[in-house]
């Protein structure tokens, strides 16, 4: 069958990646070509040594008269079956006449009916057992139905039969061999079997199963197949190879549906136009499918290819009914040829850059290349016909180890996708929560800037301004008093300035900058000053305006004991205890003054030291009597969160 | 015989000033001036012993002044006096090279007292500006890339710097380290030159990488 010649070398090259990675499917394979190999030898050996089976070779062969019967006088002559008619008849169409005899002693004593069995009988046979017609099925004239390969079982009835001398007739309608693309469709004869029924039964049921059953499900299986792959390509253009491969397995399910597909209402010509237009779109796809699997695309060869599928049926159209085998043969050497050269690019390629697959692959290239010689042999006659089931059968099992193969590289490459698509969505996630932490973090950074700065600049003004004029009175005054309290000013200025530019002050540090001032001052004045405060691990940390506050009471504080308590000593007592800040200010002085409501005198500051304490949710206690001093105890709360260090 | 450098802009505070410097150094050759582009020309062609200079001048900041002299003049006492009392405008003025600073609102006696001082080579030095020298020198020792001309301080002086942070004064320093109070001025002295030593280097360094003295 030339048609299976044009591509079998095409399969195993693709079979090289399933041999590989699923060693199931390979055995499954292999278990089904020990199977059929098994059947194929059961039945050459049951054809030859069935007892009772009897082979008739030898018969008398006349050209058809149309009288419906073995043409007596007309010219008969000898041949010897199997019987081809480019060797018997070349040149004739018309269908021609067998008579075969044979003795069938005992047949009545032994039981079971007779049959006849006939291999091949192309394309269409009527049998006629001692001038009475047994079987007539089909069309006899153009187009004749097609039953090369549809092996013939016919009983013999036993009324029928003498016990010697019988005369089976066989009237078989065929096409010369030029008429027909393939050999496996010209006409001929096997070799009929004559036995008991029971016996050929059996026989004839596992040739149809080889050569009828067998074919169709390969057929059906490879069109559904090539269905769900082309879909598969359809959506995923990016891999392209797919598309032509499911192209060329529905292709070939569809020409190769010629062996059990038996009735049509074209003539053969047409029918057999048809066909050999379909094959060199077969090797279209089966070229493509090899070069865009090797990831190497060719525009100019895509086009020539295409250019081709429309000169095979233009040739065969020019060259008439007669010449169809030659036209085909021709094109089919050639469609083999550029198939061959496309898997040795194939190769090559995957030599140089998928060199993992390489040696499967020229395995699979081996094997499909001994598919091709078997597929030759049989046509040529050269290997027994019965050998051609082994390609019938090993190209669709190719094909759908293939198709596997490439639905299992989607499926594989699907889920690849989706992990990667996963991740990454993961880390675009990762990514955008960063970005939104960031944007928001410097939006606020940019807020404590503009905020920082716009600080910066109106303390700058103050300095400038309102600074600049305070210092002038501090030093022009003739007043001491307007002087001092020019200086007051200017330092409440700077501490509202250091309260307003505001970062938080660990406790620490205000104790330092604190017993600075009070000690310095206290030392310029003369007043013996003791200083106690916690001077490591002070984790804490003071709000500006606390810090501001605290400042000010102190001062405030320092300035009454300076200016009016007359005090020759001083204790400043800081302590932090469960969460506050305590501070305690002792003194020797002569006390604050009772004014006439019997409040402390306000002149001293007080009113406004327990103010500042009450605005940052603390309290100041001043207990003073004249001649024992003055006690003033403040406690802060201190900011939980801000135990920072 | 000392030539002062007087740099103020406001003419009140000015000749207040120049009374009290006066005062101080009665046979002082006292040259004023109100803008930073006056003071750096004056710079140029006098000689100064001292010089009393004011941050926030209409035409830039006296850091200028400080940084010429100190190129020009190694010998000259920058003294910054300043209505700012906060560590974020005086310790540039100190990495610049001044030798201390004096608050201006300060009464009479105690500005003068605090000149003498600096004049006998006793800078004062606040809690704040000492833990910015402090944080300062952390950063300069952390083990970096560049190559630096290493200046530290030693551990008295780290000593001196850690206890003035925590408030005590300079002579409770001293009394608490048996030093006399030269000493501790001279640790002070030598605290602020290594300031002023390491803050050039660094900004050497910082020029080089910015790549200014490529030709």
């Amino acid at each position: 069958m030339a048609i299976v010649a044009a591509h079998p070398a095409t399969r195993p090259a693709r079979l090289g990646l399933p041999l590989q990675r699923h060693p199931a499917a390979v055995r499954l394979a292999l278990a089904l070509s020990v199977a059929v190999l098994a059947l194929l030898a059961t039945l050459v050996a049951s054809a030859s040594t069935e007892q009772a089976v009897r082979v008739l070779s030898d018969a008398l062969i006349a050209d058809d008269t149309g009288a419906g019967h073995f043409p007596i006088e007309a010219a008969t002559r000898p041949v010897s079956l199997p019987d081809d008619w480019m060797r018997s008849r070349p040149q004739l169409r018309d269908p021609a006449w067998y008579r075969l005899r044979f003795d069938a002693i005992g047949a009545r004593e032994r039981g079971g009916p007779l049959g006849v069995y006939i291999e091949r009988a192309c394309a269409n046979v009527e049998v006629q057992l001692n001038g009475q017609r047994l079987h007539a099925a089909g069309r006899m004239s153009d187009p004749i139905s097609m039953g090369c390969e549809r092996p013939l079982l016919v009983l013999l009835p036993t009324a029928l039969l003498e016990e010697r001398a019988n005369t089976l007739d066989l009237r078989l309608a065929g096409y010369a061999l030029e008429q027909v693309a393939s050999r496996q469709r010209a006409g001929g004869l096997a070799a009929p079997l004559i036995g008991p029924y029971a016996d050929l039964h059996a026989i004839h049921e596992g040739a149809w199963w080889l050569k009828v059953t067998l074919p169709q499900v390969a057929s059906a299986t490879l069109l559904l197949m090539g269905l769900v792959v082309l879909l598969l390509g359809w959506w995923v253009r990016r891999e392209s190879q797919l598309i032509y491969f499911g192209a060329l397995s529905i292709g070939w399910a569809l020409v190769t549906a010629r062996l059990w597909w038996h009735g049509s209402e074209l003539s053969n010509y047409h029918a057999e136009l048809l066909l050999v237009s379909c094959v060199p779109i077969v090797a279209f796809t089966a070229v493509q499918f090899l070069l865009h699997y090797a990831r190497r695309r060719s525009r100019p060869i895509e086009v020539a290819l295409l250019s081709q599928c429309a000169m095979v049926p233009a040739s065969l159209l020019l060259a008439g009914p007669s010449r169809v085998n030659m036209i085909a043969t021709s094109w089919y050497m050639l469609l083999v040829l550029q198939v061959l050269g496309a898997m040795a690019f194939h190769l090559w390629i995957t030599w140089h850059e998928r060199r993992r697959e390489f040696w499967a692959m020229l395995a699979l290239l081996s094997v499909g290349a001994s598919m091709v010689a078997i597929e030759l042999a049989a046509q040529q006659r050269v290997l027994d016909p019965v050998w051609r089931a082994l390609p019938n059968f090993a190209m669709p099992l190719a094909f759908l180890c293939m198709g596997l193969w490439l639905v299992h590289q989607y499926g594989r490459a699907l889920h690849e996708a989706e992990h990667l698509r996963a991740s990454l969505e993961t880390r675009v996630r990762d990514a955008t929560t960063v970005m939104e932490r960031s944007f928001a973090q410097m939006a606020e950074l940019r807020v404590e800037q503009v905020t920082q700065q716009e600080r910066k600049r109106i303390a700058a003004d103050l300095h400038d301004d309102l600074g600049a004029k305070l210092l002038t009175i501090v030093h022009t005054s003739e007043s001491e008093r307007i002087s001092t309290l020019a200086r007051e000013a200017l330092e409440e200025m700077r501490l509202s300035v250091r309260g307003l530019t505001g970062k938080p002050v660990k406790l620490i540090d205000a104790l330092g900058d604190w017993r600075a001032e009070v000690v310095g001052r206290l030392s310029q004045t003369g007043v013996e000053g003791e200083w106690q405060a916690p001077t490591e691990d002070v984790p804490q940390t003071l709000s500006a305006r606390a810090y501001v506050q605290t400042t000010r009471i102190l001062r405030e504080a320092v300035n009454n004991i300076i200016k009016h308590s007359g005090a020759s000593r001083c204790s400043i007592r800081c302590t932090i205890d469960a969460g506050d800040f305590q501070l305690k200010i002792q003194d020797n002085g002569k006390g604050i003054p009772l004014e006439l409501d019997g409040r402390l005198d306000r002149g001293h500051g007080m009113s406004s030291m327990k103010h500042r304490a009450k605005q940052l949710q603390g309290q100041c206690l001043v207990e003073s009597g004249p001649g024992y001093g003055t006690v003033i105890r403040l406690t802060i709360p201190l900011e939980k969160h801000t135990h920072s260090g | 015989m000392k030539t002062i450098l007087l740099l103020e802009d406001l003419p009140e505070i000015r000749a207040w000033m120049k009374d009290l410097v006066l005062r101080v150094f009665p046979d002082g050759q006292i040259s004023e001036s109100a803008r930073v582009h006056d003071a750096l020309e004056l710079v140029s062609a006098i000689k100064f012993d001292l010089a009393l200079i004011d941050l926030g001048l209409p035409d830039g900041s006296g850091v200028a002044v400080v940084e010429k002299l100190r190129d020009t003049q190694s010998d000259c006492q920058s003294v910054v006096v300043t209505i700012h009392d906060d560590d974020d405008h005086l310790f540039p003025a100190l990495q610049a090279g001044a030798f201390g600073y004096i608050l201006k609102e300060q009464a009479r006696e105690l500005i003068a007292e605090q000149l003498q001082r600096m004049a006998q080579g006793e800078p004062p030095l606040s809690p704040s500006i000492a833990r910015r020298v402090i944080a300062y020198f952390a950063e300069q020792t952390k083990p970096q890339a560049n190559a630096l001309p290493h200046v530290s301080l030693t551990e008295r002086e780290s000593e001196v710097l850690l206890r003035v942070a925590k408030g005590f004064t300079l002579p409770e320093i001293g009394v608490q380290l048996g030093l006399s109070r030269h000493t501790i001025a001279d640790y002070v002295k030598q605290i602020y030159r290594k300031l002023n030593v390491s803050s050039r280097a660094e900004a050497a360094l910082e020029a080089q990488r910015l790549g200014l003295f490529r030709r």
